[in-house]
């Protein structure tokens, strides 16, 4: 960690003003995509790389790193408010949030959840900016063995986002590698499966595939589903809680924070895990554990600071690895591709103009979301309640704008449009979109490492057992693998129990 | 999800067995053992290996319930939201992308039953001419002008 590059990265992020502007816009623009049920983090940031095009890539990045932060806090309110988690990390809150605001206190609910965010996004942005550099370190010793066994260490986290069924997870992440393959071969030249389009060459462009994926599925579903679902209004009051309530979950916070922080630098975690965890941990050591589900405030402090914390977290390893923690980080990772950065350790080498500001830029978001939290809460809320006649064309537009932007293609378009089609489906059929995603990032990862691998040890597949650094990786992965896929069926096992039990008694 | 299960397991051992035996043509090109053939090859292996996998699942009766089920009426409303949006795409190219839009969004705003009529059009232009705004003067990405020579 170089103070010197931190103190001067500071100087340059806080004395341009127009660097303030696009955070404050990024924060924002996440909170209300966050806040709004239906549109997720990962959906408004896809939605909104086309937006950062013409920026300089650390103002673009800047932007985006609101849009996460913001994008997670913002799911809170909904789930405080109308018991609809805008995003799935805010599943957690509303087990205290919508019972505080059913006892006339959401105001107050969503005031703790913004300190709460801020203090676990400030923890998770400083353990970021100090553990980077080192990790990155390690990372700059590594060879295509090392790339390939991160890979499959990236690809492991399939099992986390796969949904109800894993088998149908792996099919999703097959479909994404053999999408990766298609375009001009990265070590030959030779074009693969273009079947002669020039749009092909180059290979299915991300941004399109994303906003297909995240954005024109959800649209989809949402004109499906329009007259069905339930229109719920919100109401906000007073916002700020007071001094006394803050430092009676302080402890609380702290410690969720931190949680967060080292479940999001985990691949494969993610803020939604992160809060789940916080809150039971903080129920668990609570002196009042029964109080927990019957809206206190303890309770939405926790996982707020757990899944804020989580957002420093997951850029750990997307920053110095080039492995997604997330499906959000997956997403920032293509957005720092397509400004001419490639994440991993040579970032942290070759381009210090963009990460010491990334850092310095990612602890003042957090007093940003401080600030537009505590005052524009009401705002937001009053967002809800816009009309969804409304607000799925205009979302609707903004995919077809966000997939023609990136090349000024109307091949773009039309491929998003058939790979939005494809996702609808998907759904319906247990197929999870996340691993397509996770598979186009770290597929021309996996693929060009395995086979310069491959080469180097002229065709001994023992390359990856034999280097001590690929052979832990491949170790942990596997240990990864087998454990979250225990903890998932048993999570499921439950899930089923309790179906089961509720039908017995109805 | 039985029978989708099995459709979908046949499918994709149909297409592993397609690109096994397309890619298998990249291997002349290439002077490497491990040329443009390598990775999609083992793909498909595994992609087939998961289809068969599907399919003996499902005719075990190891299915998943499904929890949610397309809505007949919702989903044609979707295929004719997706013809509106063709016809917009090749409408933007005519008249340009701010009045363009503005008339997709107002369509599509009245098919899905957006009541009052200034509601719907003064958002529809509102939000074509800010996205208009920010392409075309903040960053400078050109949009479609169609006939009209002042790129609206």
């Amino acid at each position: 960690m170089d103070f010197g590059l931190l103190s001067h990265a500071f100087g340059t992020v806080m004395l341009n003003p127009l660097n303030f502007f696009f955070v404050f816009i990024g924060i924002t623009a996440g909170i209300i995509v966050g806040a709004l049920p239906g549109l997720t983090a990962t959906m408004g940031c896809a939605l909104l790389i086309p937006f950062t095009f013409g920026l300089a890539p650390v103002q673009g990045l800047l932007m985006l790193m609101g849009i996460f932060c913001g994008g997670i806090y913002g799911g809170s309110i909904s789930g405080i408010l109308i018991r609809t988690p805008g995003t799935p990390s805010a599943a957690a809150t509303l087990l205290d949030g919508y019972p505080l605001s059913q006892k006339g206190m959401g105001g107050k609910a969503i005031g703790m959840s913004t300190v709460a965010s801020f203090c676990g996004g400030i923890t998770g942005a400083i353990i970021m900016t100090f553990l980077s550099p080192q990790i990155a370190k390690i990372g700059l010793r590594f060879g295509p063995p090392e790339f390939f066994a991160l890979a499959i260490f990236g690809l492991g986290m399939i099992i986390t986002i796969s949904g109800r069924s894993l088998l149908k997870g792996i099919i999703s992440a097959l479909f994404g590698l053999l999408i990766t393959t298609i375009g001009f071969d990265p070590l030959s030249g030779v074009p693969r499966f273009t079947f002669g389009s020039q749009d092909l060459l180059g290979g299915v462009t991300f941004i399109p595939a994303l906003i297909g994926l995240f954005g024109y599925a959800q649209v989809f579903r949402n004109i499906e589903k329009i007259l069905i679902l339930p229109v719920v209004k919100s109401k906000v009051e007073n916002i700020l809680p007071r001094l006394k309530e803050i430092r009676a979950s302080l402890k609380t916070i702290i410690k969720s924070a931190l949680m967060g922080t080292f479940i999001g630098s985990i691949p494969g975690t993610g803020c939604d895990i992160a809060a789940f965890v916080a809150y039971g941990e903080a129920k668990r050591s609570s002196k009042h554990p029964e109080r927990f589900g019957t809206g206190i405030l303890e309770g939405v402090a926790a996982p707020e600071a757990g899944n804020n914390g989580a957002t420093g977290g997951a850029m750990i390893p997307m920053l110095t690895l080039g492995v997604p923690g997330d499906a959000v980080t997956a997403v920032l990772l293509g957005a720092l591709t397509i400004h001419g950065l490639q994440p991993g350790p040579l970032l942290f080498r070759d381009h210090l103009d963009v990460i010491y500001p990334i850092f310095a830029g990612m602890i003042m978001a957090q007093f940003i979301l401080l600030a537009v939290g505590l005052s524009g809460a009401r705002i937001f809320a009053r967002m809800i309640n816009v009309d969804r006649k409304i607000l799925t064309p205009i979302i609707f537009f903004l995919c077809v704008v966000g997939s023609y932007a990136m090349r000024f293609s109307f091949f773009d378009v039309g491929l998003s449009l058939i790979i939005g089609v494809i996702a609808y489906f998907m759904e319906y059929y247990g197929y999870s979109a996340s691993p397509i995603l996770l598979a186009l990032i770290l597929g021309p990862m996996a693929e060009q490492n395995l086979r310069r691998s491959l080469i180097i040890s002229h065709g001994d597949p023992l390359i990856f057992l034999t280097r001590p650094i690929c052979a832990a990786f491949l170790i942990i992965a596997i240990f990864v693998m087998i454990t979250s896929y225990y903890r998932i069926k048993k999570a499921m096992d439950r899930e089923a129990q309790a179906i089961a039990e509720k039908e017995e008694i109805d | 999800m039985k029978r989708a299960d099995i459709g979908v397991g046949i499918g994709l051992i149909i297409l592993a067995t397609w690109v096994f035996w397309y890619s298998s043509a990249y291997r002349e090109k290439e002077i490497y053992v491990y040329g443009p053939n390598f990775f999609p090859q083992i793909l498909s292996i595994l992609m087939g290996v998961c289809g068969l996998i599907l399919i003996v699942r499902a005719v075990k009766g190891k299915v998943l319930p499904k929890t949610d089920r397309i809505d007949i009426q919702g989903f044609f409303r979707m295929v004719i939201a997706i013809g509106i949006c063709i016809g917009y795409l090749y409408l933007m190219q005519v008249i340009g992308f701010a009045m363009g839009t503005s008339v997709f969004l107002f369509v599509l705003m009245t098919f899905l039953g957006q009541q009052g009529l200034i509601k719907r059009v003064m958002s529809s232009i509102a939000a074509s001419l800010i996205v208009w705004a920010i392409f075309r003067y903040f960053l400078v990405i050109p949009l479609p002008t169609g006939l009209f020579d002042f790129t609206f």
